[in-house]
């Protein structure tokens, strides 16, 4: 009989296989549960395809879809429907970066302890940080361009503006090409002269007679500037815009403290926002000293992903803290801290960015033009090879007490930044402000 | 009408947490009490040493020897490592055998012949290498210690108040059901479930009043039965009541099986008439069985449709089971080893092999257990993987089978589509479920059958489908933890052979659903709709019945009122 015991361990084992399939089947349900629940084969929140239960919401309590055992029904603003396309997602779940498409998790209200259980199958009400106005605001002053609109609270990361073009209606299958595609997460732009900043800040911390700075620009010769700006400092290279002054900045910086920067400041990072996954920027500084010029004006092989711009906007506004962006509005109070993702920048130097940011309010694109807005910004015009007319960027941040707001705004083929770009950023912020 | 509307999504609500309680309650007492009892073996007899020392004789089948695993140690070099069997005679006697020691031995100085029987008697001088052994009986004073000391181990626990937490459970199940099928609930729902808690009490307390005092296996089966109707009822509303049937069926094999069980002498007969009796229906099922799922293994015998070979699982078991001087028998495995093969060449050729690996595992474990042979252990094992490998190799057809195995999620609505949908469904239910009859899963084919642990986590959630597996575990925990005080290697290896079958069927069940094993389609023990099975698992619980020596625990064990069972005769 004792022998029977010893060899009875092998049947412990056999039970063993059993348990430890048990515990990791377990431990997959926890971290994969949401995505298996929210499988389109799941035939209790799917009638034929379109989920059944759950409404998105924007911050004031506009209705913008609700999903109920009729379909799935969209808000009756076809420009309100088009600007908010790319957050709320489409009829036919083409738009991957859509909450009908990557959150249902929130709108069924799945969670590992009560499944997808809801007392009256109705899901939940997603609320959006986003202002839908806003959002039609910036969808109708793009006009008839392309392009993307970003604007978030530096303090809270609530992002209140989002907008891409092309978008269509998302209960039409789309025509034109591109209109699925989140250009603000998912997507890069040529920074142009926006990319100065970033030069900027990494001189203001490298170069130690970055004060005694001095160039006199004749309009350039391999770098050209749009006119000659004759003598400028350092100031005034950012305010003008001086590209033969910024190459010459750059050189002195070298390609190794550039690299630094661009990783240091947050645009070499791919951030996590609302499960979408943004695209890393890409920068090339290379030895040579001309084309070292061209990637330090933001030209050149430089691409920028729009969120990551507006969070060094924010980061600068926010004495060089950086807050992650979010848009689902989150109403657990236990959790309503901002996240922060740390200082990247030092206070001192943000504060000297911040002042130069105004000057160029006040040298170049005019406070009069801005009125009401205590705005900090940097255009930027970028030049495409085989493109007439070029993009249009602005890219700053206004203070105010109650509207802290940070923004990114693109505009494809718009032209000069400040004139194409700039009125968007204007009239959304106004339209948030008010 | 309305405003019983309103009030009856409040009910899952509030339910579903109180019956995943209770479900806990149910189901942790009755592990707890079966994992935490020590059993102070029986002693038969003892064996005095060189007039020194007397050992306890505990078990019907003795191995005396120097070895550390041997039953009755002697520590003397004279002694061969397994030097002689002291075996119970049916009629309370005892007879010796020698295992072709190096030494010999003589009783009352005369050599005995090895390998040959040899009736002991009390007071018999027994020489063991030289050592002088005597048999002594234990006398009443002892017993009676004994009996007090068996009596002061921790004993079954009182079946009472589980018996009511199960008909509250059974009851909510109800109520829960006539809420969410509405329209689709069938009377005869409420019937077997209320029919089941009526032979659940009847049987515990018919039992209880006979003698009996451990019921825990049986309330373990009751709750998986109640859940395996809700199942049914959830899926399949018109099968409820033959599901019943099969329970009450089940119930009454366990019965007999028990009764039957408590001799050992007849047991070992009965393998002989399995033998034939399972050669016979699997015959039978090879030439008039019908084609169902894929598998030629349904029987259908006037107009009731079973499956033979999940009865001859029960057979299997049994005749494989040996008692200890068998086991020392030369080739004692080839018969079994024969019917073995037999019985997988039938299931091959009924395309069965879900069933037929179960068999096979349970063939390996048997064996293992009756030889110890871990190198011919793992050689059966590793050529049957390479025989699998080469067939999968050649057969390019039957590897199709398996082409979604691991990736189901890429053959989400094809080869894969049962399995997503089983991840999906077990994500639903959370931790308590989405309430009985509220899944999807039940509209998937074979979700309450291939796919009822899917079922059960959707509708029943995580935690009660987790005990679920984790009871089947404690089934086997219990039979082994039991050899220590078991009377005989047959008891002990019928009980270990009916856990692993229970438990490889298990992970069969769970690990194919859930796409951690290709989906082989086998029954998940006293859940899965289907009458043959459910008569299986009730079957395999009278082996287990068979080695719980709690005092006065087991159906399946003669119950001895203190002081009266007299010397001499079988406790049968």
């Amino acid at each position: 009989m004792r022998k029977l015991e010893k060899r009875a361990l092998i049947c412990v084992v056999l039970a063993m296989v059993l348990f430890v399939g048990l515990f990791y089947y377990v431990f997959q349900l926890a971290l994969k549960g949401e995505s298996w629940a929210t499988f389109e084969g799941n035939m209790l929140i799917y009638n034929e395809g379109q989920l059944n239960r759950g409404k998105i919401y924007d911050r004031d309590g506009l209705l913008l879809v609700e999903c109920n055992e009729n379909g799935v029904i969209f808000n009756e603003d076809s420009n309100i429907r088009k600007a908010l396309a790319h957050t709320t997602g489409d009829l036919y779940g083409n738009i991957s970066t859509g909450i009908l498409k990557s959150n249902v998790d929130k709108l069924v209200g799945y969670s590992f302890i009560n499944g997808i259980f809801t007392i009256d199958d109705k899901g939940e009400d997603v609320y959006l940080t986003l202002d839908a106005e806003a959002c039609k605001v910036a969808y109708e002053a793009l006009g008839s361009h392309n392009g993307t609109v970003g604007v978030y609270n530096y303090k809270t990361g609530e992002i209140l503006c989002l907008v891409n073009k092309p978008a269509s209606d998302p209960v039409s299958l789309s025509d034109g090409e591109g209109s699925y595609f989140n250009t603000f997460f998912q997507g890069t732009v040529i920074p142009g002269s926006t990319f100065k900043v970033v030069t900027s800040i990494a001189a203001i911390e490298n170069l130690d007679d970055i004060d005694g700075f001095s160039y006199e620009c004749s309009g350039g010769d391999e770098i050209k500037c749009t006119y000659s700006h004759g003598v400028v400092n350092f100031e005034e290279a950012l305010a003008k815009s001086c590209n033969g002054a910024f190459g010459e900045i750059t050189n002195e910086l070298g390609p190794g403290i550039m690299e630094e920067y661009v990783a240091k400041l947050g645009l070499t990072d791919s951030y996590m926002i609302e499960g979408i996954k943004t695209k890393k920027g890409e920068f090339v500084f290379s030895e040579n000293k001309t084309e070292l010029a061209w990637s330090g004006i933001g030209q050149g092989m430089d691409r920028i992903n729009p969120c990551s711009m507006m969070m060094l906007m924010g980061a600068i506004a926010n004495d060089g803290e950086s807050i992650e962006p979010y848009y689902i509005s989150n109403n657990n109070l236990l959790n309503s801290n901002a996240d922060s993702l740390g200082q990247i920048i030092d206070k001192k130097t943000a504060a000297r960015i911040e002042a130069m940011l105004k000057n160029n309010v006040v040298v170049t694109y005019g406070e009069k033009n801005y009125e009401n807005l205590d705005i900090y910004a940097k255009s930027g015009t970028a030049e495409i090879d085989g493109q007439s007319v070029p993009n249009g960027l602005f890219t700053g941040y206004i203070k105010n007490e109650n509207h802290p707001y940070a923004f990114f705004v693109y505009v494809e083929k718009g032209g000069s930044g400040n004139q194409s770009a700039g009125v968007v950023a204007k009239k959304v912020l106004y339209s948030l402000i008010n | 009408m309305d405003i019983i509307g309103m009030e009856l999504p409040y009910y899952t609500y509030i339910v579903r947490w109180i019956l995943m309680l209770l479900a806990m309650y149910i189901l942790i007492r009755n592990v707890k009490s079966l994992l935490t009892t020590r059993v102070t073996p029986e002693v038969w007899a003892y064996l005095n040493i060189n007039e020194e020392e007397s050992l306890p004789i505990t078990h019907w089948e003795n191995v005396i020897g120097r070895s550390r695993s041997v039953d009755l140690r002697l520590k003397y070099k004279t002694v061969s490592k397994n030097h002689g069997l002291l075996l119970r005679n049916k009629d309370g006697s005892w007879k010796y055998e020698d295992l072709s020691s190096t030494n010999g031995t003589k009783i009352n100085h005369s050599e005995v012949k090895p390998r040959e029987y040899v009736n002991l008697n009390i007071g018999d001088k027994l020489e063991i290498g030289g050592v002088m052994c005597t048999l002594f009986p234990i006398s009443l004073e002892e017993k009676n210690n004994n009996e007090a000391m068996r009596g002061m181990d921790k004993g079954p626990i009182s079946p009472w108040r589980i018996l009511i937490a199960i008909s509250i459970f059974q009851l909510l199940t109800v109520i829960q059901l006539i809420i969410s099928l509405g329209n689709s609930f069938d009377p005869m729902i409420a019937v077997s479930i209320f029919g089941l808690m009526l032979i659940m009490w009847a049987y515990v307390m018919g039992f209880r009043m006979m003698g009996s005092r451990g019921f825990e296996l049986e309330l373990i089966a009751f709750f998986l039965s109640t859940i395996s109707l809700a199942v049914v009822s959830s899926s399949a509303p018109g099968m409820v009541f033959k599901q019943f049937i099969a329970i009450c069926l089940g119930l009454m094999v366990l019965i007999i099986m028990c009764l039957y069980l408590r001799s050992l002498t007849r047991s070992k007969i009965t393998r002989w008439l399995l033998v034939f009796g399972s050669v016979g229906i699997l015959i039978t099922n090879l030439v008039f069985g019908t084609l169902k799922y894929g598998a030629v293994n349904w029987l259908e015998i006037g107009g009731v449709s079973f499956q033979p070979s999940e009865l001859v699982k029960v057979a299997f078991v049994w005749i494989g089971a040996v008692t200890l001087d068998e086991l020392y028998k030369k080739k004692n495995l080839n018969l079994f080893m024969l019917f073995s093969g037999f019985c997988l060449v039938c299931l091959a050729i009924m395309g069965d092999f879900g069933t037929a690996s179960i068999y096979f595992v349970t063939y390996l474990i048997i064996s293992f257990l009756r030889s110890g042979d871990f190198s011919k252990f793992t050689l059966t094992m590793g050529g049957a993987v390479l025989l699998a490998v080469m067939v999968v190799r050649f057969k390019p057809y039957i590897a199709n089978r398996f082409s979604a195995w691991r990736h189901v999620w890429e053959y989400a609505d094809s080869l894969g589509y049962q399995q997503t949908r089983t991840m999906t469904a077990t994500a639903n239910g959370g931790l308590a479920g989405l309430g009985a009859g509220n899944g999807m899963l039940k509209n998937v084919a074979a979700a309450d059958t291939d796919l009822v642990f899917g079922m059960v986590t959707e509708e029943w959630g995580i935690v009660i489908a987790v005990l679920m597996v984790l009871c089947i575990i404690t089934f086997l925990l219990f039979s082994t933890m039991s050899i220590v005080a078991g009377r005989s290697t047959f008891y002990s290896i019928i009980a270990c052979g009916a856990t692993t079958i229970l438990i490889f069927q298990t992970i069969l069940n769970v690990f194919g659903a859930l796409d951690l094993l290709p989906l082989t389609g086998v029954t998940f023990p006293f859940v899965s709709n289907g009458g043959t099975s459910m008569l299986t698992s009730w079957a395999m619980l009278a082996f287990i019945k068979a080695t719980d020596m709690r005092n006065n625990a087991s159906l399946a064990i003669r119950h001895r009122s203190s002081g009266m069972a007299t010397y001499g005769e079988e406790v049968n």
